[in-house]
Order: structure tokens, then C-alpha cells, then sequence
């Protein structure tokens, strides 16, 4: 099931001689429970990319859908509420509110929604993240590490239909984004989220499950989901089993495989 | 009117909450619209609730009946393999002798194929329980470089790995399995006479296990395929394997709240990366 689809993706920032294509026909698929990371470097458009996706900035052209929606039908104050809903956020800089407590941070966003606490799967999400012994901590009580382990939890907590990542370690030493990053990925896992991250860190885009690339304002790699290549993958079986080539094959010696 | 709305909608919201928690309950039976809505939802969750235990119940059927085949298969396979055998120690002609030794080696790859089938059906339907505790990585990863050593020499490959003394969460049987078959896997699509280097870094809460070789690589098109069930790669047809052995890595590490990373240079080598939690 494709969670989240551009179709044609443009953004220009300025005017006249002071116009930039920021991204340029991006065309991209996430499905369900994939976690993608979308890599390039500064100034490569990937930010705006990102920002389109969640709803952020209104594209020049173009259509993002998230769970078959076109959110840019939507007027600004229901594009608010289905970004409430549908998208969990996580920055680089962790974006904790201080005054509350860690279960309160992760709990915020779904008491806002008006929503009753899931108290069993917020549990689940607060233990699979490590942070059951913290859970009545003030932020400025926790590491940058377990600050942005909150946020993550904060994300997953309202089941949202994609988690946005936005360089989740950019504020972290090696070692600690290491963690985070198994983190989020093993929690992703386990509760298949879908997460698009955007990282211009090449070692850590290769955590994801499928990579992105973005250059110039243009999206790079074939945006191929998963069940797009294991259609491709049978296809390209079929013949080679059905070709007369088998008999051949044993008296070569070759063992036949594929 | 205004109050009354509002406790409709309130009254909807405890109906939707119940539902999903799997208690909700038909208040009352009365002529209003709210107790016809009531019946109505409890329609919906029953039938949705009968087709997910439909599915759960194809499920199992499904899984049953590889496992059976599975099983059923073992007997004659095994027979096959030592009338093959026998055969081998006949007096025969260059031609036969090629051909008996086709059968042998399908045979074995066929007993390979149906062995890894039993695990991950049987790791599937969790007839095989993993039991994590708190181990050793040095001696685990120990026991899967001796498995691989004689494959390895055979092709020349020197394994170079260097002990390091670190402790994870993991079942010492499934994990060894699954660090061999990514061994297994990097001296297969590896040139001879070259290394292999396994190294271990720790982490606050996790260990990663990597598995470096300086074989054909792997092309980004391919990378998010090869842990796909019988995903073999396009450059390496020539080869033999069935392509399970990836896969049932990626679950038994998985299983164990873990995961596994690949990333690769077509040309110049493979990183795979076990992370372990600790």
C-alpha cells in the first residue's frame, strides 16, 4: 500500500533573475511500513523536499498525497489539522516543551488532537525506546540522545501515517546518533511506521531500507517501491526457467540456478 | 439542541474508543437513531473482528502445509541423495558420471533449500522460540567463523577478525546461524586469496557486528532486495545458493529486536552490519 506519492513536485523560490528551481519535478513513492531516507547534500533542494511532504510550504506545481489525499486541496487551516493528525515530526534540534515532563512531551500532541491517551501502545512505544525510568524527567534532565528519543516517541505515539525525520542526529555525537538512529529503526520495525528521513550524511542513510537521492533539485534514483521490484524481479525470472536452455545447462555442467 | 449535540458527539467517541479497545457493548435497545447506530457498529467490529481471525486462520493453514511439505520431503530427498551416492560407485562412463554428479549436487542444494524452508516456517509460526539473554559476542561470532573456516580456505579467504570483549541481548544458536549465512555469503561472492574482516563496536544500546569483503558488491538497485525471500542478484546467476540465506538472517536478527544493514560499491565490496541490542 503506497503511503505517500509526489506526482510532479516543483518549487521556485524568487523572481526573475533571482529565480531558483529548489526542486524540480520530483516524482517519489513511500509504501506502508518502509523507512526511506532522502540523501543529498546542502542546497540540494532536499529541505524543501521535506517540507512539501509534510505540509509545510505550498508547492509551485505538483501534487503530494499522503494516504491517497492531495493535501495541497486542503485550505491552510485543514492542512494544520491533518498535519496534526497524520505526520509525526522529528527535527534536529528536538523541539521538547520544557515546562512539561517526559510522558507529557509524548502524550502533547494527541491530548491537542482532543484525543484519549492509547495508554498500552504509548507504553509500548515509551519501554521499546528505553525510557520507562524517565518517563517523569524534565527535558533539560536528559542527554541531546535521550531528548531526541523522546521525540521520537512523541512521534509514534499518534500513530501518524508517516513519521518525517528531518536530520534526527544532526545535533547528536556519532555514537549517540548511532543509537537513536537503531532506535528509530527498530521501532519502526516493530510497529511498521512508515519514516522518511532526510539525512546529508551518507553513512547514515544507509540504516534506511531504500535510498533517495537528490541532486539539484531533482530526484535522482528511480523512486521503485518495494513490490514494484519484486514485480520487475518475476518478470525477469519467468523466461529464463521457461527457455530451452535447461537440458543445455546440465550437460555443460552449469548448475542451473535462477 | 447545541448541548444535545454535543453529547451525541461524545457518546460516539466512547462507541469508537470501545471499539477499538474491544469492549464496546450495546447500551440499550430503543426506537432512536443513536441505538440503531449502536447495533450497527457492533456488526461492523464482529465481522471485521471473524474476517481477521479468517485470515489469522488462512495464515496458519498456509504456514501448515509448508511445514508439511517440508517434512514430507525429507525422507525421499534423503533416499535420493544415497541412491546417488551408490550410484556414484558404479563403474560409469564420463557422460553418466557427469550427470550423476549434477544429481548429487541439485540433491544437496535441494536439502539445503527445504531445511532453511523448515526454519523460517518454523521461526514464522514460532514453533522455534528464540530466547534472547544477556551473551558474549566474542564466542558466538567464534563458533560462526570456525563453521565458515574450511569454505573459506578452500577459496583461500582469510577471515581476519580481531576478539573483542562485548555482551548483547541475543539466543546464541539463532545469532550464530545468522552471522554464519552472512559469512557464508560474503566467501561465496568473494575472489580467492581475499579478506574478510569482522569487527565488533559497541555502543550504549546496541552492538553491531560488521562483515566486510572485498567482493563483487552489490548495486543501490539491488541493496533493498537481497533480503527478500529467494532474491538472488543479477551477477551472480553463475553462482549457487537459493537466496534464503539473507533472509532468514534479517528475521532471526530481527526477531530478537535487532536488525541488519547492507551497504556496497558494485566492485569493490560489501558492509554488513548486525546491530544486537544490549
Amino acid at each position: 500500500m503506497i503511503v505517500l506519492k509526489t506526482e510532479a513536485l516543483t518549487k521556485i523560490y524568487g523572481e526573475g533573475d533571482n529565480k531558483v528551481t529548489a526542486l524540480d519535478n520530483a516524482n517519489l513513492c513511500v509504501e506502508q511500513g518502509e523507512f526511506v531516507a532522502i540523501v543529498g547534500t546542502s542546497g540540494s533542494g532536499k529541505s524543501t523536499l521535506l517540507h512539501l511532504l509534510g505540509g509545510l510550504d505550498r508547492p509551485a506545481s505538483g501534487k503530494v498525497f499522503v494516504e491517497n489525499k492531495d493535501i495541497f486541496s486542503l485550505k491552510d487551516e485543514a492542512l494544520t489539522i491533518f498535519r496534526r493528525r497524520k505526520i509525526g515530526f522529528v527535527f534536529q534540534s528536538f523541539n521538547l516543551v520544557p515546562t512539561l515532563n517526559v510522558y507529557e512531551n509524548i502524550v502533547f500532541p494527541i491530548q491537542l488532537d482532543g484525543n484519549s491517551v492509547d495508554e498500552d501502545f504509548v507504553n509500548e512505544v515509551i519501554s521499546s525506546l528505553g525510557l520507562d525510568n524517565m518517563q517523569n524527567r524534565l527535558p533539560n534532565q536528559l542527554s541531546g540522545g535521550q531528548q531526541q528519543r523522546v521525540a521520537i516517541a512523541r512521534a509514534l505515539a499518534a500513530k501518524p501515517a508517516i513519521v518525517l525525520a528531518d536530520e534526527p542526529t544532526g545535533n547528536l555525537d556519532s555514537k549517540t546518533s548511532q543509537d537513536v538512529l537503531s532506535l528509530l529503526k527498530v521501532t519502526g520495525q516493530k510497529f511498521s511506521q512508515t519514516i522518511v528521513m532526510i539525512t546529508h550524511n551518507e553513512a547514515i542513510a544507509q540504516m534506511a531500507d531504500r535510498i533517495i537521492r537528490i541532486e539539484d533539485g531533482r530526484v535522482c534514483t528511480r523512486g521503485q517501491t518495494p513490490s514494484e521490484y519484486i514485480g520487475s524481479d518475476s518478470q525477469r525470472r519467468i523466461p529464463s526457467v521457461l527457455s530451452g536452455q535447461l537440458s543445455e545447462r546440465i550437460i555443460k555442467g552449469g548448475d542451473g540456478n535462477d | 439542541m447545541i448541548f444535545t449535540d454535543k453529547k451525541i458527539l461524545e457518546r460516539l467517541d466512547r462507541m469508537l474508543d470501545d471499539g477499538i479497545n474491544g469492549t464496546f457493548e450495546e447500551s440499550d435497545y430503543d426506537e432512536t437513531q443513536l441505538s440503531k447506530l449502536e447495533s450497527k457498529w457492533l456488526r461492523y467490529l464482529t465481522s471485521s473482528k471473524l474476517s481477521a481471525q479468517k485470515i489469522e486462520q488462512e495464515r496458519e493453514k498456509i504456514q501448515e502445509l509448508v511445514s508439511d511439505i517440508s517434512h514430507q520431503t525429507k525422507t525421499p530427498l534423503a533416499n535420493i541423495l544415497l541412491y546417488t551416492q551408490l550410484l556414484q560407485e558404479q563403474p560409469l562412463d564420463e557422460q553418466s558420471l557427469q550427470l550423476v554428479n549434477e544429481i548429487r549436487q541439485q540433491s544437496e542444494k535441494l536439502e539445503f533449500l527445504i531445511q532453511s524452508l523448515v526454519k523460517t516456517s518454523r521461526l514464522e509460526t514460532g514453533t522455534f522460540q528464540l530466547s534472547p539473554s544477556q551473551n558474549e559476542i566474542d564466542s558466538m561470532i567464534g563458533s560462526a567463523i570456525s563453521q565458515i573456516t574450511p569454505k573459506a580456505e578452500s577459496k583461500q579467504i582469510q577471515i581476519i577478525y580481531t576478539p573483542v570483549s562485548c555482551t548483547a541481548r541475543f539466543d546464541s544458536k539463532w545469532t550464530q546461524e545468522a552471522v554464519f549465512n552472512i559469512l557464508d555469503n560474503a566467501v561465496k561472492y568473494s575472489p580467492a586469496q581475499s579478506d574478510i574482516t569482522v569487527t565488533v563496536k559497541e555502543f550504549e544500546l546496541f552492538a553491531c557486528i560488521s562483515v566486510e569483503d572485498n567482493g563483487i558488491g552489490i548495486s543501490e538497485d539491488e541493496l533493498p532486495r537481497i533480503f527478500g525471500r529467494f532474491y538472488r542478484g543479477q551477477n551472480v546467476i553463475e553462482q549457487s545458493g537459493v537466496g534464503i540465506g539473507l533472509y532468514l538472517s534479517r528475521q532471526i536478527i530481527e526477531e530478537q529486536g535487532g536488525y541488519v544493514t547492507a551497504e556496497s560499491k558494485v566492485g569493490s565490496g560489501s558492509i554488513f552490519k548486525i546491530f544486537l541490542p544490549r
